[in-house]
């Protein structure tokens, strides 16, 4: 067995143990494992909060605003002196970016783990055998794959006055951007480049992941419901959540 | 801008990654279907139904003439008595289509559709049972769809009977009633003229294979349960006759009083209906089994995931081992003296063997 399929293995039998445990709920079993794996991956998270908060506190950083007023028209000089800032105050650029995007083995090991575990064919039933090493797997399988609305397996939309609407897209988008949203940090500086990217995930991650959520499997769309309203929940708790960069210019206003 | 490109390069592998877990219509979503009849071997393997021909093992066609998204084919064809090759999709287009090999479009050098029915709602994997002109098909979604095939129009008004759970297997029949066996660990009785479901039990494990009728007209299934049942077809009173080593996932073929069967951890069972006990002790050839026997005259030809065939004695002996290669889930069928076999993982997608199992020839589509 290679590492990958050892890691999908380990996926596929949390989660049919806790669809075992919570009465054969697929999408409830999706849910609980989505806040196992926000809690395996706090110290990721942790990590991306802090490096969020440090590029935040950095903006009202007087050096940093002297430098990004000096430096204004040398981009490569601003470039420059804001990595020798990053290095005096030991901030990580991508403290805030990299553990999101270090998700996607997570999210592509979750997906193959739920189109697995729900085995739509002969062969992926064949494959799910090998894969479980929970005692009463005759019981288990198959899978419910329905959960309220939806068949997890397959992609979800509602049908509304003749329409097809992607409902969980759209909910995956918009919670991908109000997260994103959040840990954005403020800027007052033009041409500020950290805030810049950080821009730039916030409009490229909801957009993919509503395209995965329109496109692949609603459980995998449950997971990115789930874990975008607990990253959501952790930062209000912590008190940093930038509720302004919700409404368009509100950074600017600060 | 070296940021960007790493964020975009890493989007970029997520989603290309993704999408190459999706699946589509290519080979491999799921082992092939394969039937034949003394002329021609029919497989469904991913987005083709192929028409071969026996003697030779050249394409005589295709079906669609060019790749269809929305089609993907691993269901068993079934043949009607008037010529009809019949296949359901188990792409996003949740079809059943009758092809007449007799006629071809000159345009697409495929068989015309004799007619579609798009009424199910989920994908096909079985193949449909014709019976007195009626086709008895079931669907993933849980229902039994019963055809009228004596008007090729009517077939759009399916008479629906909801059972439960996929169904994956092709149904039995002893002429009286209909035998349906479903994941949700079902076997259901359904009248054959009515349609009402007469029985309906649970054996405690999925049922991917079909039931089989002995000649006593008893009823056999086998179960993920690993256990082989014996029902009353008119009560549906069952009891466990055999405790098996693990998953019976294939169909039993039945040869006179003896069922022959395999389990996906290579076991090999011939049992005897009449006294209820094994004929000899199981055999292991050298791996899991998920197709059915194939009963020939003095022996029985089995195929296994390690990519072999073996022929087995009446007494449990070993009488020769082809390799084919790749992995084999698909039963094989007889078709005029040669037997043909679909392998997965091979350059090849059909093999055929002479009576000593000697490969005769292979067929790899072309394009």
């Amino acid at each position: 067995m290679s590492p990958w399929e050892y890691f999908i293995s380990i996926f596929v039998n949390v989660l049919l143990w806790i669809y075992d445990v919570v009465g054969h709920n697929f999408g409830l079993a999706i849910i609980l494992f989505t806040i196992l794996i926000r809690i395996v991956t706090w110290p990721l998270n942790a990590q991306q909060m802090k490096g969020a908060a440090a590029m935040q506190d950095l903006q009202n950083d007087k050096d940093w605003q002297a430098i990004q007023k000096k430096y204004a028209k040398d981009r490569e000089k601003l470039a420059q002196e804001q990595m020798r800032v990053y290095r005096e105050k030991g901030i990580n650029p991508f403290g805030s970016c990299l553990p999101t995007l270090i998700q996607f083995p997570i999210i592509i090991a979750l997906y193959q783990s739920i189109i697995r575990a729900l085995a739509s064919t002969p062969l992926d039933l064949l494959k799910l055998s090998r894969t479980i090493s929970l005692p009463n797997v005759s019981d288990l399988i198959p899978l419910n794959s329905h959960f309220l609305w939806m068949d997890l397996g397959r992609p979800e939309s509602v049908p509304f006055l003749g329409f097809a609407i992607p409902t969980l897209a759209v909910i995956v988008a918009l919670t991908t951007y109000v997260q994103a949203k959040l840990t954005m940090p403020a800027t007052t500086t033009p041409g500020d480049q950290s805030a810049a990217m950080s821009g730039m995930m916030s409009i490229y991650m909801p957009l993919l992941l509503g395209y995965f959520a329109l496109t692949f499997a609603s459980g995998l769309s449950i997971y990115f419901i789930t874990s975008n309203i607990l990253g959501i929940v952790q930062y209000a708790m912590r008190g940093k959540a930038n509720w302004r960069s919700l409404i368009p210019g509100g950074l600017k206003n600060k | 801008m070296r940021k960007k490109l790493i964020i975009v390069t890493m989007i970029l592998f997520g989603a290309v990654f993704l999408s190459a877990c999706a699946g589509g219509a290519v080979r491999g979503t799921s082992w092939p279907g394969l039937a034949a009849d003394g002329q021609t071997a029919y497989l469904a393997d991913g987005s083709f139904i192929y028409a071969v021909d026996v003697s030779n093992g050249t394409e005589l066609w295709r079906y669609p003439g060019s790749r269809n998204g929305k089609l993907t084919f691993y269901s068993t064809p079934a043949i009607t008595p008037d010529g009809l090759v019949i296949v359901g999709s188990a792409g996003t287009d949740h079809s059943l289509i009758a092809l007449n090999p007799a006629d071809i479009s000159p345009d697409t050098k495929a068989p015309v559709e004799a007619w579609k029915f798009s009424g199910a709602k989920d994908h096909w994997v079985a193949a449909p049972l014709v019976l007195n002109n009626k086709l008895f098909a079931v669907n993933s979604d849980g229902n039994l769809y019963i055809l009228d095939l004596q008007d090729g129009q009517s077939v759009k008004e399916a008479t629906v009977v909801k059972l439960n759970g996929r169904l994956w297997a092709q149904p039995t029949t002893d002429g009286e009633r209909v035998y349906v066996t479903s994941l949700d660990h079902s076997v259901f009785a359904v009248n054959a003229e009515t349609y009402d479901v007469v029985w309906h039990k649970d054996l405690g494990g999925a049922v991917p294979g079909s039931a089989v009728l002995d000649a006593d007209g008893m009823l056999y299934v086998g179960s993920l349960a690993s256990k082989l049942e014996k029902f009353d077809p008119a009560t549906g009173n069952h009891q466990s006759v055999l405790d098996a080593e693990n998953w019976i996932w294939s169909t039993p073929s039945l040869d006179g009083d003896t069922l022959y069967f395999g389990d996906v951890d290579g076991n090999f069972y011939s049992f005897n209906t009449s006294s209820g006990k094994l004929n000899w002790k199981p055999v292991k050839p050298d791996g899991p089994i998920t197709a059915s026997p194939l009963i020939e005259n003095d022996h029985v030809l089995l195929a296994t995931e390690s990519g072999s065939i073996f022929a087995v004695g009446n007494d449990g002996k070993v009488l020769w081992t082809e390799e084919i290669g790749g992995k084999i889930y698909t039963t094989p069928v007889a078709a005029g003296d040669l037997t043909i076999v679909a392998p997965l993982e091979t350059d090849f997608y059909l093999a055929a063997l002479d009576a000593n199992g000697r490969q005769v020839w292979t067929f790899t589509p072309k394009n």
